[in-house]
């Protein structure tokens, strides 16, 4: 997995490449943490380079979507397609997200 | 090769090493990346529950993997000598709670269950033993 951060306007970018799973999880969580540590920030997560998630990254995203609710911070998901969308269906995860198509609509969204 | 054999311990670092050996077979048969993903998947759930809840004491324990490509079916078989658990008889998830309230306990072996075409539980005197198979798409 390969975590790359931009910051466009107010909103901080994090594009996730690769896969998810047990062994890179923590990594992606400690990155999430450090994006969302300030109150009221906006972060879009971009997922369309991502190949797979397991139970173990969603217990992150998880994790992240409710430190977010509860600083008032924004985070939005891009890029959930094909078998990330599937796995996304599969654990009940579509609704539990702010979920837009491409990071130009996430950027709006989240901004 | 047709086959990979290879004995882990109950550590969480040994899991990028099976995942490779996996890699290395579909690069070698030119599996399609859809079906070593749901099997990527999988398999990361069966060795994190290993890991994570199979084993009450301090100690290390073996976990042997083997993976087999026969006629039409890639193969993975997962052998540990932990606590009793047939991932085939826990019920499925609550997936209609809202954020606040969800966990993602029981996701994992659902998406066991949901990925593979087919999932076997026996075991055998001390040993649990898991088939895991998923069939090439024509």
């Amino acid at each position: 997995m390969d975590l790359r951060e931009e910051k466009v306007g107010g909103v901080t970018v994090v594009e996730v490449k690769g896969r998810v799973d047990s062994t890179t999880a923590p990594a992606l969580g400690e990155r999430l943490t450090a994006s969302l540590e300030a109150p009221k920030v906006r972060v879009l997560l971009d997922l369309s380079r991502l190949e797979y998630i397991s139970s173990a990254g969603f217990r992150i995203l998880l994790l992240a979507a409710k430190r977010a609710d509860e600083a008032g911070s924004r985070l939005v998901l891009c890029g959930v397609s094909g078998k990330v969308r599937q796995l996304f269906d599969l654990g009940g995860f579509l609704d539990l997200f702010t979920i837009v198509g491409s990071r130009d609509e996430g950027i709006a969204a989240a901004g | 090769m047709t086959t990979i054999d290879v004995t882990i311990v109950n550590r969480g670092g040994e899991l990028a090493r099976v995942a490779g050996l996996l890699d290395r077979l579909g690069a070698e048969h030119h599996l399609a990346p859809e079906m070593l993903a749901d099997l990527q998947v999988a398999l990361d759930e069966v060795l994190t529950n290993i890991t994570e809840y199979a084993y009450t004491d301090k100690a290390e324990h073996e976990i042997h993997i083997r993976f087999e490509v026969l006629d039409n079916v890639l193969e993975a078989v997962i052998e540990d000598d932990g606590a009793p658990f047939n991932p085939l008889a826990i019920p499925g998830p609550d997936i209609s709670k809202p954020l606040h309230e969800r966990r993602v306990g029981g996701v994992g072996v659902h998406f066991v269950r949901s990925l593979m075409d087919e999932v076997a539980y026996d075991r055998a005197g001390e040993r649990n033993r898991l088939v895991l198979r998923k069939r090439f798409k024509t």
